[in-house]
């Protein structure tokens, strides 16, 4: 069940332009977007969740246009928005059973998938009451239960990680790579290390452009060879940084350890190349597109 | 005072950049210019037995003064009384409660802001008077004095306390919007009651608006010069045919120091409110209050919520198989629900003594006043109807869900429906078993009518406001019998079919507006 996306643009007015010829296809695995804010990434999961259309191009899941055809990805469709939120005064298992009815999920089995869904998000000693009374991490922690009510094949995760403690992190990295054995994840976090974790592929994005997308290894060959890390003295650290792109620091007993982008090292005999991560071919891509 | 200026600023901008204050403006025009009907209207808007005043400066300025006053006065309350309200969703309260600025100067703040917005409106209802006097050309000379004098002594001080009000409302009532309009318009109910029956006080110093004060001049002039012996005016929209009237010139009010003192004491009992208030206000310090609300209720609650250190421990394997039903029984189930839990329980008390009246009352007193009374309480119900998923940010959901329009639209409709139709059940009932099928077929009608005025207005506006006014001004006009109002039909029509077709085509026009509009934002997020 591939998506493949074709061409996708999306403006608001002349002025603002969140997608620009954007091409891409999706297979089953996690897909990580990656970009600075503003770059598209939440306009385009918007499209693929078809809460907002495109002013051109395609989008074919499975060979189905879902922009003429919505509801061929909404009956197989589960999506964490950013910033959702909640009915306060319904209980765990009330808006669960609320948000399965928009899917048109029912039957009697139901009850009992949204006592599991529950169970495994942590949430059953807290299902009886209303919701408005849950901290952040238990919201979404709701909001990720809700999104694998209808058993997805897509899944849409748009900062899935905000809120939760670094334990839960955790076991959702294992969840997501659980479910993407047979589904399509498309995860948008700002945290590298996330998608680093999690991610099969990553597309970088930046002013609505798709700038590169490939498997992680192949994303951070592009950066080899230009990261660097050097020892400075405290003072000399801001003229540094007028010169090349810090990507780190690190202080030490007297000095500073820089961690930077440049095509050259720097002069000082203490630079030395270092492995590039993910983060710094973010960091490179972004920087040498703009 | 420099940083309140700032707030105060800061707060009315926000308030009036708004699609939504525009449409107040634009109804503002249209009622400003209807306090001064055309010689022929088939409705006055002050009158004494008979009697109508000439369009002169005077009258005209007064009755636009006064009428804008007590409108106001009542709308304006539900206008402005979400300043705190939108600092506690967006969150902003909580970087305020934690800057230095003291209770006293925030809600200061907000009052100010709520009377600039306020005076925005009477600002504009003063220009359209004098607009409204050239317009209507009776050849009186203009005398400015006579429109700025009455907006001035009744108008300012008056909203000023309307105002305080509103922050009174929202420290001591919170999000119960319901409570906090039976209690004001309790409030302006007395009020009025004691203005009739202090008529002959001679300064009008208790009266809030000036009323008593124009009645006393209107009827001694009458009285004086026509030898009647009038007690009181009449006021407001009064509708009864194009009635002829003796004309006289009135010249207005001589303002006496007495009075315009009261005035300065009605700013300051407004101030003394706001000052009273900041005593008892939460500072968003909301969560530790409903914890401890919480306690009280079930001390269990709180000792239920596990560490999260084994969450996410979910076996997809292990889940039952997926049954699909594209029905819409559980959605009108759940938004049933949603309808009923909406605000405060205690109000169902009352909504069930109102049910129990309408059982053995007489047929045409609750037909007329406790049928749109009932309906008016649920207005905070009405209202959420579509536009809670926005409200809570569940739209996302919502909007990407299967057939959003076709199931989740309708759902939400029909569980409206549901209850309108049994809350106006007793009504229902009593007119079956009178063999009234006009009057059943007018009360489900307008029991649509009102959960689809609802929706669209919800949908369009994207708010709870517009409806909440514009269906405040409609049940105004119902119990004051109005006959082009009447969306339950319970007064005569000479073509009562026409009627009903009437009531019906607004239905599927509302219907219509609800579902395009909707289509067009469920893909455009």
């Amino acid at each position: 069940m591939p998506l493949t996306i074709t061409n996708l643009n999306k403006q608001y007015n002349s002025q603002k332009i969140a997608l620009s010829n954007y091409s891409l296809t999706i297979n089953k695995g996690v897909l990580g977007l990656l970009g600075p804010n503003g770059a598209g990434k939440s306009t385009l999961m918007k499209i693929i969740a078809t809460i907002s259309k495109p002013s051109g191009g395609n989008l074919l899941l499975d060979g189905v246009d879902i922009v003429q055809n919505p509801n061929t990805i909404r009956k197989v469709l589960g999506y964490l928005p950013q910033d959702f939120g909640v009915y306060p005064n319904l209980n765990a298992y009330e808006f669960l059973t609320y948000i399965a009815a928009m899917k048109g999920l029912g039957g009697k089995a139901l009850r009992k998938r949204i006592e599991l869904l529950l169970e495994g998000v942590n949430l059953t000693a807290d299902a009886k009451r209303p919701i408005g009374t849950y901290s952040g991490g238990m919201k979404q922690r709701i909001g990720i239960a809700q999104a694998l009510l209808n058993d997805p094949k897509v899944l849409i995760f748009d900062e899935p990680t905000v809120g939760l403690d670094p334990e839960e992190r955790m076991r959702f990295r294992q969840l997501i790579a659980d479910l993407a054995q047979d589904c399509i994840v498309i995860l948008s976090s700002h945290i590298v290390s996330d998608i680093e974790t999690i991610a099969d592929e990553v597309a970088i994005m930046q002013d609505g452009k798709l700038i590169t997308h490939g498997p992680q290894y192949e994303i951070i060959q592009q950066a080899e060879g230009k990261i660097f890390e050097v020892l400075l003295d405290y003072a000399a650290l801001n003229d540094f940084k007028q010169q090349y792109k810090v990507i780190d620091t690190a202080r030490q007993a007297d000095q500073i350890k820089v961690r930077y982008i440049a095509t050259q090292p720097h002069v000082a005999a203490s630079s030395i190349s270092v492995n590039a991560t993910l983060e710094d071919a973010y960091l490179f891509l972004t920087q040498s597109n703009k | 005072m420099q940083y309140l200026y700032l707030i105060v600023k800061a707060d009315y901008l926000q308030r009036t950049r708004s699609y939504y204050f525009l449409i107040t403006l634009a109804v503002t025009v249209f009622m400003a210019y209807s306090f001064i009907p055309a010689q022929n209207a088939s409705y006055t808007t002050l009158s004494a037995s008979g009697y109508k005043g000439a369009y002169n400066s005077a009258w005209v300025g007064y009755v636009s003064g006064i009428m804008t006053t007590v409108l106001l006065s009542y709308l304006g309350f539900v206008l402005v009384n979400s300043g705190i309200k939108k600092d506690i969703e967006t969150e902003v309260g909580l970087i305020i409660a934690t800057t230095p600025i003291s209770n006293f100067k925030y809600l200061l703040g907000k009052q100010l802001s709520n009377y600039l917005v306020l005076l925005t409106i009477v600002a504009i209802t003063l220009v359209v008077s004098i607009g409204v006097f050239f317009y209507r050309g009776t050849g009186y000379p203009f005398i400015l004095s006579n429109f700025l004098l009455p907006y001035l002594f009744f108008a300012v001080p008056a909203l000023f306390v309307v105002a305080a009000l509103a922050v009174v409302g929202e420290v001591f009532l919170g999000k119960r919007n319901i409570l906090q309009f039976i209690a004001y318009f309790t409030l302006c109910g007395i009020c009025m009651a004691m203005i009739n029956n202090t008529n002959t006080q001679s300064e009008g110093i208790f009266d809030p608006f000036g009323l008593s004060l124009i009645s006393k001049s209107i009827t001694h002039y009458i009285n004086t010069h026509f030898g009647e012996n009038i007690k009181s005016v009449s006021f407001g929209f009064i509708f009864n045919g194009q009635k002829s009237y003796k004309l006289f010139e009135w010249q207005g009010l001589n303002w006496s120091t007495l009075f315009i003192i009261s005035r300065l004491i009605w700013v300051g009992l407004g101030l003394l409110l706001v000052y009273i208030s900041s005593l008892f206000f939460h500072r968003f310090d909301l969560k530790q209050s409903s914890s401890i609300k919480r306690r009280k209720e079930s001390p269990l609650d709180v000792v239920t919520t596990k560490p999260v250190s084994a969450s996410m421990g979910l076996n997809r394997a292990t889940l039952p198989p997926l049954t699909f039903n594209y029905g819409i029984y559980s959605f009108v189930k759940t938004e049933l629900l949603l309808l009923m839990r909406q605000g405060n329980k205690w109000l169902w008390l009352l909504n069930a003594g109102l049910w129990i009246a309408m059982c053995f009352t007489p047929l045409n007193i609750a037909y007329a006043y406790l049928l749109p009374i009932l309906l008016f309480l649920q207005v905070g119900r009405w209202s959420e109807l579509a536009t809670k998923e926005k409200t809570n940010r569940v739209h996302y959901f919502a909007y990407a869900s299967y057939k959003p329009l076709q199931r989740l639209l309708t759902a939400q409709i029909l569980s409206g429906t549901i209850l309108a139709i049994g809350l106006s059940f007793p009504i229902i009932v009593r007119c079956l078993l009178l063999g009234d099928s006009y009057a059943v077929i007018n009360i489900i009608n307008g029991a649509i009518f009102v959960v689809l005025l609802a929706v669209a207005l919800g949908i369009m506006s994207g708010g709870k406001k517009m409806f909440e006014i514009f269906f405040f001004l409609l049940t105004y006009s119902v119990v004051n019998r109005m006959p082009f109002t009447d969306y339950l039909g319970s007064l005569p029509h000479p073509h009562m079919g026409f009627f009903m077709l009437v009531v019906l085509g607004l239905n599927m026009v509302l219907l219509a507006l609800s579902l395009i509009t909707r289509s067009y934002q469920a893909r455009h997020l």
